[in-house]
């Protein structure tokens, strides 16, 4: 058991035999079930620019995880914000267009990208203007946009929202395979904005409004974990090439990381991608809690299989309410 | 020459229109690109197709109007809770165009007039003045919320107000109140624009940086604020509007954009001059109409190309 959790479970168990009263008193995490992997597998490949030869290298390592991908679909979901002349705020779309077709030459039997920006209301000219739309179009790939798509009442599988439900698209809850494809950057409101905050983008503006401000009202970290709890999200890969320090995600610096990050779990992805910027993971109010129902954060329990974490990492800048994420070099 | 040619335009209002008759489902609605009916097409489609012959326009009507919900708000598509959000003054604005079922768009008014913004709560106006000061607006500025219970953003807010100042003229009898909501909204508008003109989803500045404009927010917003055209943020908006619109790659942003500097055409030589050339870039990226999946751009198109003959659907009449 991860020595957090016990710690947690140990300290709650006098007040969890006080009954259902006492019980509202648990942090929610408390009461949820475990669903973490007894083991998770993250993979931090070396990559120092956008070229075609990503492909190769996320056929490589995809197959270091051994996924089952034959007569599947797959759903890529990359992180499309808003397009800023110059500046690094979406997934690169070459690190997109390589993971279609990595995906498709380990034999997936379909591949469609979906996005549902925040608060740009025009997918397709954010699409366009990153570059994407173009490469979509040659590659002969469909794009979804997962703000204007069918939508699904699904019970949330997790209580900090207060949510009884979420509204989700058809197409993320029909695909076999999504793979959260975040811009590894900081985030003005969240600390951090990973494989976890991407999925965001899976809640629908045409129901919570652009931006989700329901959500945010609800609480950014709180939504982040009842969405990754009730939404499916079963690969990352995080393109930590050029990432985004400072007040990201939109106008922070570009900060040449030089990494991909593969993981077969939301949480010990965002964990590594944490630890890769310097920063803390348990400080991060949503990660610290995932980590205890959702999926693995502690080292000993993710396996990290292809490079290791560095022994020292200079930490992204943050702005000065997060300089407590930071961790001493 | 001001307008492109108008065998052009109604070839091109010819293929949109078809394909928007082809997307309607049986049911008398329209959805995004799939199967779910939503509001927004739906109101959109109706009011690009409101002249045309063939629309089955009855059964949209009667189908719009079953989504309506008893405190006379509309829902953002079928199965939705029955709060209410930012697809009633689209609602409003539909029944209005098509001149049809006027109780149902007054209620609808009577929601509009009674839905606000969060932040126009004293104790949550408090807050942000006092605490959550990282995004700088006027709270006392309210508009309307994408969906109840959050704060004003422009859009949603540009959409009541053309609603509303429509409703005037057709008789609306809250007078008072209304012209103080449209008041109280503009002011919001203006209070929220880009430091560099232009309108973003909510605000213009954010932890300390401007935030660039958005093409269909700027243009939705110019439309709801042409009582204040001669106010030099107006200006500076539209300028920002017809320097940016050129090669817009997406036949949304441009459709929106082609009806904002179609309303300010009279007013303002830059909008007036560039006003053709965009209608035929609009023409040229719709020119394949049937390979454009979502029925909101294609009726948005629609009532863009309308817009350039000199009848647009969102114009307010000025004094």
């Amino acid at each position: 058991m991860n020595p957090d959790r016990r710690r947690l479970i140990i300290s709650a168990a006098g007040v969890a035999t006080g009954g259902m009263a006492t019980a509202r008193l648990l942090p929610e995490e408390m009461l949820l079930r475990d669903r973490r992997p007894r083991r998770s597998r993250v993979a931090i490949i070396a990559a120092q620019e956008y070229s075609e030869s990503l492909e190769g290298v996320l056929v490589s390592g995809l197959q270091e995880f051994h996924l089952n991908l034959h007569g599947r679909s797959v759903l890529l979901k990359p992180n499309l914000v808003e397009y800023i002349a110059g500046a690094e705020v979406n997934t690169n779309p070459v690190l997109v267009s390589a993971a279609i077709q990595a995906f498709l030459k380990l034999g997936a039997d379909s591949v469609v990208v979906g996005e549902g920006p925040g608060h740009q209301r025009d997918t397709y000219l954010v699409l366009a203007q990153s570059g994407l739309a173009g490469q979509l179009r040659s590659q002969k790939i469909s794009f979804v946009d997962l703000n204007r798509d069918d939508l699904f009442k699904v019970p949330t599988r997790a209580t900090y929202t207060g949510l009884a439900h979420l509204w989700l698209p058809g197409t993320v809850l029909n695909s076999d395979i999504v793979v959260s494809m975040p811009k590894i950057k900081t985030h003005h409101w969240a600390g951090v904005t990973l494989s976890m905050k991407n999925m965001f983008g899976v809640v629908p503006g045409t129901k919570y409004g652009w931006p989700k401000n329901v959500l945010h009202w609800k609480g950014i970290h709180r939504s982040i974990l009842d969405i990754c709890a009730t939404a499916p999200v079963h690969f990352v890969i995080a393109d930590g090439i050029v990432a985004m320090e400072g007040n990201g995600p939109l106008h922070g610096t570009h900060r040449h990381l030089g990494k991909i990050v593969l993981a077969d779990d939301p949480v010990a992805a965002d964990f590594t991608c944490a630890r890769l910027m310097g920063l803390d993971p348990y400080r991060v109010w949503h990660l610290a809690r995932a980590a205890q129902f959702l999926g693995n954060g502690s080292h000993d329990r993710i396996d990290l299989i292809a490079e290791g974490l560095p022994l020292r990492t200079k930490p992204f800048d943050v702005l000065p309410e997060f300089a407590s994420l930071q961790t001493r070099v | 020459m001001e307008r492109p040619q108008q065998t052009d335009i109604g070839l091109a209002l010819s293929a949109l229109h078809g394909t928007l008759i082809a997307n309607q489902k049986a049911s008398g609605t329209w959805g995004y690109r799939g199967n779910q009916d939503s509001v927004e097409s739906t109101c959109f489609a109706i009011l690009a197709l409101r002249q045309h012959a063939s629309l089955k326009l009855a059964r949209a009507t009667h189908a719009l109007l079953s989504l309506q919900n008893a405190d006379g708000s509309w829902p953002a598509f079928t199965g939705d809770e029955p709060e209410g959000c930012w697809t009633t003054a689209l609602a409003v604005l539909c029944l209005m165009g098509t001149g049809q079922a006027t109780k149902h768009w007054a209620s609808g008014v009577r929601w509009l007039l009674d839905a606000r913004g969060r932040e126009a709560n004293w104790l949550w106006r408090w807050k942000l003045r006092t605490f959550d000061n990282k995004v700088q607006f006027d709270p006392a500025r309210f508009g309307w919320s994408w969906v109840s219970g959050t704060t004003s953003w422009v859009i949603p807010t540009a959409f009541a107000l053309i609603a509303l100042q429509q409703a005037r003229p057709r008789g609306y009898d809250n007078t008072a109140q209304l012209t103080e909501r449209v008041d109280i909204g503009a002011r919001m508008l203006l209070d929220r624009m880009c430091p560099s003109g232009g309108w973003n989803s909510g605000n213009g500045v954010a932890f300390g940086v401007a935030l660039a404009p958005h093409i269909d927010a700027t243009s939705i917003a110019l439309l709801a604020v042409i009582a204040h055209e001669k106010e030099e943020k107006v200006q500076r908006s539209l300028h920002w509007l017809v320097t940016r619109l050129p090669g817009c790659p997406s036949p949304y942003s441009l459709a929106w954009g082609v009806l904002a500097i179609a309303a300010y055409r009279r007013i303002c030589p830059e909008a007036r001059e560039s006003l053709r050339d965009r209608a035929e870039e609009l023409m040229r990226l719709t020119e394949d109409a049937a390979s454009i999946e979502d029925s909101c751009t294609l009726a948005v198109s629609a009532l863009a190309l309308e817009a350039v003959n000199g009848d647009s659907v969102f114009e307010v009449r000025t004094a």
